[in-house]
């Protein structure tokens, strides 16, 4: 079957963009959506009473009783949870009960010290995976090719907890060239983020380069650029202007799972190196059952998430305008 | 220049042991056009990548083939041919703006001169009979079929190529952008350029071209002046009608199949026939053969219109079918591969509907299938292998008798003989014959071998972007309409 | 195409081969201190090989029978997905009603903007620890991905026309679209197995080593990591000895797979 290209004037983007873009968006506000149910319904509707939860099995009756009243645990679910997603909304979504601390504080205080590190890791990510992923993928099945995927194929696999022991092990133990962890919580110079940022680097680089291969390996077999190499075409044109605007598309969504995975690295990364990010807050919140802490966290998390994929779809979208990048 | 602009001397393409192209020898000089004509499968697409110096992997190329003295076969010969390929909607970047690809395409001769580029894309639009202006700032989804196709002509033109080689520009376009495409050409042709025309239309052919070049099996037919060459190639035979019968067997009215973005792939189609009668449904590709095959069978679901057979108005949906209605129409898949589970012997799978519709044992529906299987040329022993180890021949001779064993009133064939020689194709329509006689089965052949369609069918039918557009007895069908429908 | 041994294949196996065999084979013969060791030996001293962590446990005992809740672990939290999500997706893909495909799609896909990690760190905050959430938790942020793949391999354009041959023949409903999909869909599941096995045991490890998981005492290389955090200057064996076995098993798994998908697709 062929398909029969529409006639000229029946397909306009400016019509038909706007909608796709309006139904994206509301798809990424029904996500939102079913997140905040998700996460209240996991730490506010538990099986028993949330206060004996969070104080353990060794409390006295009077303790779960203030902890009960603290939260208003007698009154429905639906109304507790109508009075969460108001403070969300404007922005007071609780308190610690640890330290009592407005949870948006709590999170505020954090974000710069996650965001300098998962930014500089991006940094380093993408042009080191796009020098990789073309090189790869311009001739696939050499040596280069095998030894670019074979690295990026193992450090994608390894958990950065994992890797990230073995290079302090090595780089600040051994070698004692630099910090293992950022101390006691304050921010000491450039040093504390070199291995954090190498270990996040490590997880992601190969699954941005393995797509950016793959996409230069595709684009290469197209049709349209074997005939425009047929037609005498320079091979430098063909790859700035031909190839690589190929690849572009899947490999924004692939950076869309890149930041995603960058977020789970980043708890595991905060938690092993003591930077004070959101990863380590949320980690110690867990562990101190500070539950509306891990409702705020659970809720950035998955809030960022749902954002940065409705990003790569709209870039991707705007990329490939003949086709449904979206979902 | 005096001398030819492309001389070729014996070119060869062997793939291993198989010969695609054997020994052409051609000069083409200045505005010359050559065409080359040929059914599909005859080594024209071989003999048109040859001519630019390429081959598919695993082709090697001998002889030579050189354009203004340079030699192109064995060396890097980039851009000294244009081309214009069969699908030229794949050939242009659906990433990038047409008009900004022609001027990287200009910039390979003109450099950073600006002004000579935008002189060369202008000149390549007019040349491809394209407007200048707004047309260049679409993306080539934006494109009509037919502009696509002039589109990758200027990328072809904008480079100045002495000799442009034209694979089946016309196939997909309708008569009247035909005519349009077949006036750029001739005056391209009068500004010098030399033209490669393969095509398997005669009427384009006889137009333009001043030599012609006939391919058949890879090796040359015939070759010389393009009037002559073409009145020697003959016109189908057309043979005695089968057995038919006034009894009304299948009746379909009005189908109506429309995609889920709203086009209608097939408009309100009528198609009947009488028991043991067979008609052929032709037309170009995409015009709906297929979609009218699968709705009859309740394969493609039909937004309106009805199927009725003997009488009984059959469900639009083959799933909501009771057994007796799926029996009814059986429909022979265009690929049969792959309608065969890979991992159970071929054997069982024809079996089956044996044993589903007519309730026969699982005994007795083998020894059937093993029957049916064997007057169509496929051994047992054949049979019970998986069908990766048969092949595409067997398979689709294995893809009839499958719907033989469910013995269908109407059997609707979808290109069944594709991948058949001569000797089994005979066998398979005397097959056909034997089961329209035995039990006044009708048989819809949708096809585009002309004569094939000849041998057997007494009634055609021609559609046209999903409308029929002529019907009746085969002959006369066929004279109205060869030229239009023939062979891709 | 040369016909020399391969050099992925052969460090990938190495690789995944040795911490493997620790998990299944190790805890047959691992050494063990008895009670009241005194913590943090140095290797070689009193009997141990590579000493011992901060409860007295020998260490090489620790590596030696902690790979078996690794491996357990993963085999059941993907043995669960793919109990629940091969018949959803041949179910999704089965349909005719398209608002119901649609509608299952959007529901699993809300598992989708769920960080993998932060679904087991909020069951662990509220209490829901231990084996099997761990493992309810690390399936079901397999179940877009997998219910999306058995869609897909069972639709695939291929797959169509068998199904259609299947209808003609008369062939009832759950065979031409459930049990024959299903068939079709192994190998797509296969494949993705190999793949899929180094996020489940990333995602399991990974919540062990936070303490969101297994009890603290467990031998599991996650948590001994855990809980030995402090003596890293003291003892660094004591951690770096599972990261190592965790870093050889992950990447070379991943090597295996990817080399044996390479030689079915490419080159």
């Amino acid at each position: 079957m062929t398909t029969t290209a529409p006639a000229p004037g029946t397909v306009d983007r400016p019509r038909t963009l706007p909608r796709r873009l309006v139904g994206r968006v509301a798809v990424a506000a029904g996500q939102l959506v079913a997140v905040s149910v998700i996460v209240f319904a996991l730490t506010a509707a538990l099986p028993g009473d949330t206060a004996e939860v969070v104080l353990g099995q060794q409390a006295t009756p009077e303790q779960v009783a203030a902890l009960r009243a603290q939260l208003g645990l007698d009154r429905p679910v639906l109304l507790r949870f109508a009075d969460w997603v108001g403070g969300v909304l404007t922005g007071d979504p609780g308190r610690s009960l640890v330290t009592g601390v407005p949870v948006a504080d709590e999170l505020a205080g954090r974000l710069a010290s996650t965001a300098s590190v998962a930014g500089l890791a991006l940094l380093v990510i993408v042009p080191v995976a796009l020098a990789a992923g073309v090189t790869a993928g311009r001739r696939p099945g050499s040596v280069t090719d095998r030894v670019i995927t074979a690295v990026a194929t193992a450090g994608q696999a390894i958990p950065e907890f994992a890797s990230g022991l073995v290079l302090v092990a090595v780089f600040a133990v051994t070698l004692g060239w630099l910090p293992a962890t950022a101390g006691g919580g304050s921010f000491t110079g450039p040093a504390v983020l070199v291995l954090p940022v190498v270990v996040l680097a490590l997880n992601q680089v190969g699954r941005l380069a393995r797509q950016i291969r793959i996409g230069v390996v595709e684009t290469e077999r197209a049709e349209y650029v074997v005939h425009l190499r047929r037609l005498g075409m320079g091979e430098r044109t063909l790859l700035l202007r031909h190839v690589l605007p190929g690849a572009l598309p899947p490999t924004v969504q692939q950076l869309a799972r890149v930041v995603d995975g960058l977020l789970g690295g980043v708890v595991v990364v905060e938690a092993l190196f003591a930077l004070p990010g959101v990863g380590a807050g949320f980690v110690e919140a867990v562990q101190g059952r500070d539950l509306p802490l891990v409702q705020g966290y659970a809720l950035l998390f998955a809030t960022t998430t749902v954002v940065v994929n409705l990003l790569a779809d709209l870039v991707s979208d705007r990329l490939a305008p003949h086709r449904e990048a979206l979902r | 220049m005096t001398g030819p602009v492309l001389s070729v001397r014996s070119l060869a393409a062997r793939a291993g042991d198989a010969e695609l192209v054997a020994g052409v020898d051609l000069d083409l000089h200045t505005g010359g056009v050559l065409a080359v004509v040929g059914p599909s499968g005859s080594g024209k697409s071989t003999l048109g990548l040859a001519l630019l110096g390429e081959a598919a992997p695993g082709v090697a190329l001998t002889g030579s083939v050189r354009v203004g003295g340079t030699e192109l076969v064995g060396t890097a010969g980039r851009g000294r041919v244009g081309h214009l390929p069969q699908h030229p909607g794949a050939v242009l970047d659906p990433l990038r703006r047409v008009g900004a690809v022609l001027d990287e395409m200009a910039a390979v001769v003109h450099g950073a001169d600006r002004a000579a580029r935008s002189e060369a894309v202008g000149a390549a639009l007019r040349a491809a009979q394209l407007p200048t202006g707004e047309l260049s700032r679409r993306f080539p989804h934006q494109l009509s079929g037919g502009q696509q196709q002039r589109m990758a002509l200027a990328l072809a033109l904008v480079t100045g190529p002495d000799v442009v080689v034209l694979d089946e520009p016309t196939t997909g376009l309708d008569a009247d952008t035909t005519r349009a495409l077949v006036e750029s050409l001739a005056g391209l042709a009068e500004s010098g350029v030399a033209l490669v025309l393969l095509t398997h239309d005669h009427d384009v052919a006889r137009a333009l071209a001043h030599e012609a070049l006939a391919v058949r099996g890879g090796q040359v037919d015939a070759q010389g002046p393009a009037a002559e060459v073409l009145d020697a190639l003959a016109a189908p035979t057309v043979a005695e009608p089968g057995p038919e019968t006034d009894h009304p067997r299948l009746r379909a009215q009005g189908l109506t199949v429309v995609t889920a973005d709203g086009r209608a792939i097939l408009d309100g189609v009528d198609l009947d026939a009488a028991a043991g009668a067979a008609v052929a449904v032709v037309g170009p590709s995409g015009a709906g053969k297929t979609t009218l095959a699968r709705a009859l069978a309740g394969l493609a679901v039909p937004r309106s219109g009805t199927v009725e057979v003997d009488g009984t108005v059959l469900r639009p949906d083959a799933l909501d079918r009771t057994h007796d209605g799926r029996r009814a129409v059986q429909y022979v898949h265009q690929d049969p591969r792959a309608t065969f589970a890979p991992r159970r012997a071929v054997l069982e799978q024809v079996a089956r509907p044996a044993v589903r519709l007519r309730g026969l044992g699982s005994e007795a529906a083998r020894a059937e299938a093993v029957a049916v299987l064997g007057t169509l040329g496929v051994d047992e022993t054949t049979a019970r292998r998986r069908p990766r180890a048969l092949s595409g021949g067997q398979l689709q001779r294995t893809a009839v008798a499958r719907a033989l064993l469910a013995r269908p009133d109407v059997i609707v064939a979808d290109e069944a003989t594709s991948a058949l020689d001569a000797d089994h194709q005979a066998g398979l329509v005397e097959v056909f014959d034997q089961v329209r006689r035995a039990h006044g089965t009708a048989l819809v052949l949708v096809s585009h071998d002309l004569e094939l369609v000849g041998q057997v069918a007494g009634t055609t039918v021609v559609l046209a972007a999903g409308r029929v557009v002529d019907r009746g007895p085969t002959g006369e069908v066929l004279e109205r309409t060869a030229p239009r429908v023939a062979p891709r | 195409m040369t016909r020399r041994p391969d050099a992925t294949l052969v460090v990938g196996s190495l690789l995944a081969g040795i911490p493997l065999l620790a998990a299944l084979v190790g805890p047959l013969v691992a050494p063990q201190t008895p009670p009241g060791t005194t913590p943090l030996l140095p290797p070689g001293t009193e009997g141990t090989v590579l000493g011992t962590d901060v409860y007295g446990r020998d260490v090489l005992g620790l590596a030696l029978t902690g790979g078996l809740s690794v491996v357990g672990l993963t085999v059941g939290a993907l043995a669960l997905a793919y109990a629940v999500g091969t018949p959803l997706g041949l179910l999704l893909a089965a349909t005719r009603r398209r608002w119901l495909d649609t509608a299952g799609l959007r529901l699993v896909d809300v598992a989708l903007v769920l960080p993998p990690l932060l679904v087991l760190l909020v069951l662990a905050a509220t209490g829901r620890r231990g084996v099997l959430w761990l493992i309810v938790g690390a399936a079901f942020v397999q179940l877009p991905a997998l219910v999306r793949l058995v869609r897909s391999a069972a639709r695939a354009p291929g797959r169509l026309a068998v199904q259609e041959a299947q209808i003609q023949a008369g062939e009832p409903w759950w065979r031409s679209h459930l049990l024959e999909p299903a068939r079709a869909a192994v190998g797509a599941l296969a494949v993705d197995a190999g793949t899929r096995v180094v996020l489940v045991v990333t995602v399991l490890t990974s919540a062990n080593f936070l303490g969101a998981g297994l009890e603290p005492t467990s031998p599991d290389w996650g948590v001994v990591i855990q809980q030995n955090g402090d003596s890293l200057f003291l003892a660094p064996e004591t951690l770096v000895v599972p990261a190592v076995l965790v870093v050889a098993l992950c990447a070379g798994t991943n090597l295996l797979t990817d080399r044996l998908l390479d030689r079915r697709e490419y080159v």
